[in-house]
């Protein structure tokens, strides 16, 4: 099937049935993975989906329908859905697609596609999986088991029309590996994972090395336990570090930021950290697991930096959040086809600074080596974060001891400013958003 | 079946949602959707196999079947295997599937919430607010014989609110309701309440002075506090990571897990409760099973396939967020039974510690068993009083520890109302908690101020 060219037949059933503005949304996928325990297949999965997304402006009104059903009947109901939804709903001016002025010139992605993931064999992952728990477990004779060891891959394919000019389609894929090891010491259980999830083959770290650096992880945390309460420099590894960030983001959000709901609002313009601290968001940022031509309702995807050198220097928004802001769309709508565009964030990264983490870790007279938070991180309106944490006590610039059962505590724009290194160690692991290893002069732990 | 599988179970899914979302006192969008498709899954031993398509055409189904059986690697016999429908209980009745309500009724409801959070108090900035439905329908037929069928409707309305204080302060309020009930039940929990429960939270919160970091005595309000429950034991007597021994109450049957106190229940059969269930994602009727009584560990949480592998019976336990999904060992609704305590004379024992009224959520490892627990809403307690309110607390533990310093028990059970969301390997589904007042002692809390 032309899925593109079913876009624009939707979009046209839905200009015919009454609506000034429409949109079709649609998506196409299939994705395959595998699982194994103890040197065994424990599941494989295999899956085709699709599904598109209508959204029409009818007189000021919006309407919005989604279906996985693409028999004539149901896409023929699903644009009547729209539409009476927007007659039924209330007028708003601030309602419209993305016009020619947003929608404008793509930027170069590069390359998205990798035949040899879109190809990859069955055994390829089964024995990639099964080689991962071989070397995890070789590693340390602690580890008692696993929780799972998984591999698998996605391709899927975009297509976008709207009645305002918007039209186009991309394929990528997807592949990823993920190992969880459970170590155990005098009647204590330690997990730990790793994982690396990338668009090409060619990208994607060993098997071997992945279940390695698995075992290591749960294997350093046996016989953890609280230290005293205390405030001390608190070093978050790059996995740490990446959740910081995006719970950043959240505050960047343009929504937020409109509503006053975001404690990053009242600072645009302003030094919030040093000099060495540049967030940014990246929708072309190369072989990037978010890299994509355009956004949700077709705009094209670009670089904004959030922080520049330290200073807040903007916020993200998508088409109907710019209007509402008088801002301009940063190319930030996030969506499936079954939801509404809203404002979410493409490859968002804290870009690298010089040290290596072993120097920031030695620089450090007595503090707290963060390798995983619990909880949601930082209330974005308030700034306040306070998280259970796990990882390793830093003495004398050396990991010594694990500490688990402690929290860590501060306020991002603290935090912010208390940022006094950031690591050469930039990684995505297992996601689009990616950081290095982040030291903070001082946070409050909370144990014992 | 023909290549020697020992088990085979096609899951057929078709769900209607509706949403609705206001933002700035305007309804922002109304949006309805139907998401249908078909899982079929095949076991062979200890193997799965899994195909699931949203393309109902038969060669697409007999593609998902081979599919699957690409686990099961000996010779069998191909053969057709009659099913016969298994009356199914019945915990919630829905007058009128909530699909089939007008979306003007449903967008009535979030205007009226945000009317409401206004009118409470001047300094609510903020409202934002949704409504969203579904109906689910499913069907689950295997090789052993059974079919049966279930609709599962869910309404949920929740309001979001930001108040301004004094230099800029902003402290947010989050209250929602809901469960598997008919559209008239909107009626007795008015959109109203929930919303001055949700603007009450931001405003009292106001003022809130730094946490203490460190251990204290803490006192939970009754409710939706259940999270705690939840987090600290109850992901970890789900019976997957039971069998894979990767959860710290593994091969504890039998022992002593948490204080005399404590009896957690996990029950699927609540009238209209949010977690409850008729079947579960595998055709089994749900259930309610006592998994810790007087402090000793009693059962696990059981699916069929773990069930099987370990020699146990499911104990209706298996759910799936939508036929994407292989089912997985998961809660229902899990509460605290009640005790004797009055929970005023709990409150007037505690000369100085933390009375955590509102929850914001938690997350737990089921390994080292550490759990967190964020409190929206907490206040000091001095000589048995409420004092002034605390901004950033979080609750810390290790789940079995903690059951132990649970030295008292109220005698007020209180559901949750309706709003709980648990999410595992990445599959959202809705639950129920509940507990009566409860007081721990020596509980490590998180804060900003030390000493």
């Amino acid at each position: 099937m032309n899925y593109e060219q079913l876009a624009k037949k939707i979009v046209q059933r839905a200009v015919k049935k009454g609506a000034k503005q429409a949109e079709a949304y649609l998506e196409v996928g299939r994705t395959s993975s595998v699982r194994v325990r103890e040197g065994q297949i424990e599941d494989l999965t295999e899956a085709t989906s699709k599904g598109v997304g209508v959204r029409v402006i009818v007189k000021d009104r919006l309407g919005f329908a989604y279906t996985s059903d693409f028999t004539t009947a149901g896409l023929e109901r699903v644009v009547d859905l729209a539409v009476q939804l927007a007659e039924a709903a209330a007028p708003s001016k601030l309602n419209g697609l993305p016009g020619a002025k947003d929608l404008g010139k793509r930027g170069d992605t590069g390359a998205l596609f990798d035949p040899k993931v879109a190809n990859l064999p069955g055994d390829w992952k089964i024995n990639a999986a099964l080689e991962a728990e071989r070397a995890g477990r070789a590693q340390d004779s602690r580890v008692a088991t696993f929780d799972s060891v998984s591999a698998g891959d996605f391709v899927a394919e975009v297509y976008l029309a709207s009645s305002e000019g918007a039209s186009g389609g991309y394929s990528g894929t997807y592949v990823y590996l993920v190992a969880v090891p459970v170590a155990s010491q005098d009647g204590q259980l330690q997990t730990g994972y790793w994982l690396d999830y990338k668009r090409f083959l060619d990208d994607l770290e060993s098997p071997e090395s992945i279940g390695r650096e698995a075992t290591k992880r749960a294997v350093r945390m046996l016989g953890a336990k609280p230290v005293k309460t205390q405030q001390v420099p608190v070093v978050f590894d790059p996995l740490v570090a990446a959740s910081f960030v995006g719970n950043l983001s959240q505050a960047a959000n343009g929504n937020a930021v409109y509503q006053q709901s975001s404690v990053l609002a009242p600072h645009v313009g302003k030094r919030l950290a040093g000099k060495h601290v540049t967030l940014v968001d990246d929708g072309l940022l190369p072989r990037g697991l978010a890299t994509a031509p355009f956004d949700g309702e077709g705009v094209p995807t670009r670089r904004t930096p959030i922080l520049d050198g330290g200073v807040l220097s903007g916020f993200l928004y998508d088409a109907f959040t710019a209007r509402k802001a008088k801002a301009r769309t940063t190319g930030n709508a996030s969506r499936g086809y079954s939801a509404l565009p809203g404002i979410g964030t493409t490859n968002l990264y804290l870009e690298k600074g010089t040290k290596t983490p072993e120097e920031l870790i030695r620089e450090v007279p007595q503090g707290l080596y963060v390798t995983a938070l619990l909880g949601h991180g930082a209330d974005p309106v308030s700034g306040d974060m306070s998280c259970g944490a796990n990882g390793l006590w830093i003495e004398n610039g050396e990991l010594t001891h694990p500490v688990q059962e402690v929290t860590v505590a501060g306020h991002l724009l603290q935090m912010l400013k208390d940022v006094d290194a950031v690591g050469s160690d930039l990684q995505f692991r297992g996601g689009s958003v990616g950081a290095p290893t982040v030291r903070f002069r001082q946070l409050t732990v909370s144990g014992a | 079946m023909g290549r020697g599988a020992d088990f085979a179970e096609v899951y057929v899914e078709r769900t209607s949602t509706t949403a609705v979302v206001l933002e700035e006192q305007r309804i922002r969008s109304a949006q309805v959707g139907l998401v249908q498709g078909v899982g079929v899954r095949v076991i062979a031993g200890a193997k799965v196999g899994y195909a699931w398509s949203d393309d109902w055409e038969e060669a697409a189904l007999v593609r998902a079947a081979r599919t699957a059986a690409m686990i099961a690697q000996g010779g069998g016999s191909e053969r057709a295997y009659p099913v016969k429908r298994v009356p199914v209980p019945s915990h919630y009745r829905v007058a009128q599937a909530l699909e089939d309500v007008a979306v003007a009724r449903k967008t009535a409801l979030i205007t009226r919430a945000d009317k409401a959070a206004r009118a409470f108090d001047s300094r609510i900035q903020q409202v934002n607010a949704s409504y969203v439905d579904q109906t689910r329908r499913i069907a689950v037929a295997n090789t052993t014989g059974r079919f049966s069928e279930d609709t599962q409707d869910q309404s949920r309305l929740s309001v979001h609110v930001v108040a301004l204080g004094k230099n800029g302060e902003r402290r947010t309020g989050m209250y929602g309701s809901g469960g598997r009930v008919s559209f008239s039940y909107w009626d007795g929990v008015t959109p109203e309440s929930v919303a001055e429960e949700a603007a009450r939270q931001a405003v009292a919160t106001l003022g809130a002075v730094d946490c203490v970091a460190g251990p204290q005595t803490v006192v939970l309000a009754p409710g939706w506090s259940g999270i705690l429950l939840h987090e600290a034991v109850g992901h970890g007597l789900e019976a997957d990571f039971i069998r894979k021994g990767t959860s710290l109450f593994a091969g504890k049957l039998g022992e002593k897990v948490a204080s005399d106190l404590v009896t957690v229940i996990d029950d699927g059969t609540v009238s209209s409760a949010r977690g409850s269930i008729n079947i579960d994602d595998e055709g089994v009727p749900g259930e309610r099973k006592v998994l810790i009584e007087n402090g000793v560990l009693k059962s696990y949480l059981y699916d069929q396939l773990n069930a099987k592998l370990m020699n146990q019976r499911s104990t209706g336990s298996g759910r799936r967020e939508s036929f994407k999904s292989l089912p997985l060992p998961r809660m229902t609704n899990t509460f605290l039974a009640p005790g004797d305590h009055a929970p005023e004379d709990i409150l007037k024992e505690v000369k100085r510690g933390l009375y955590c009224a509102t929850f914001g959520g938690g997350q737990v490892d089921i390994s080292n068993g550490n759990f967190v627990f964020e409190v929206s809403e907490a206040y000091q307690i001095e000589d048995g009083k409420l004092g002034r309110p605390v901004k950033n607390a979080i609750l810390i533990g290790v789940g079995p520890e903690a059951l132990k310093n649970i030295s008292r028990v109220g005698c007020d059970p209180m559901p949750d109302p309706g709003m709980g969301i648990c999410v595992k390997d990445g599959q959202m589904l809705p639950v129920g908690v509940g507990l009566p007042t409860v007081r721990i002692d020596n509980v490590t809390v998180g804060g900003t101020k030390v000493g």
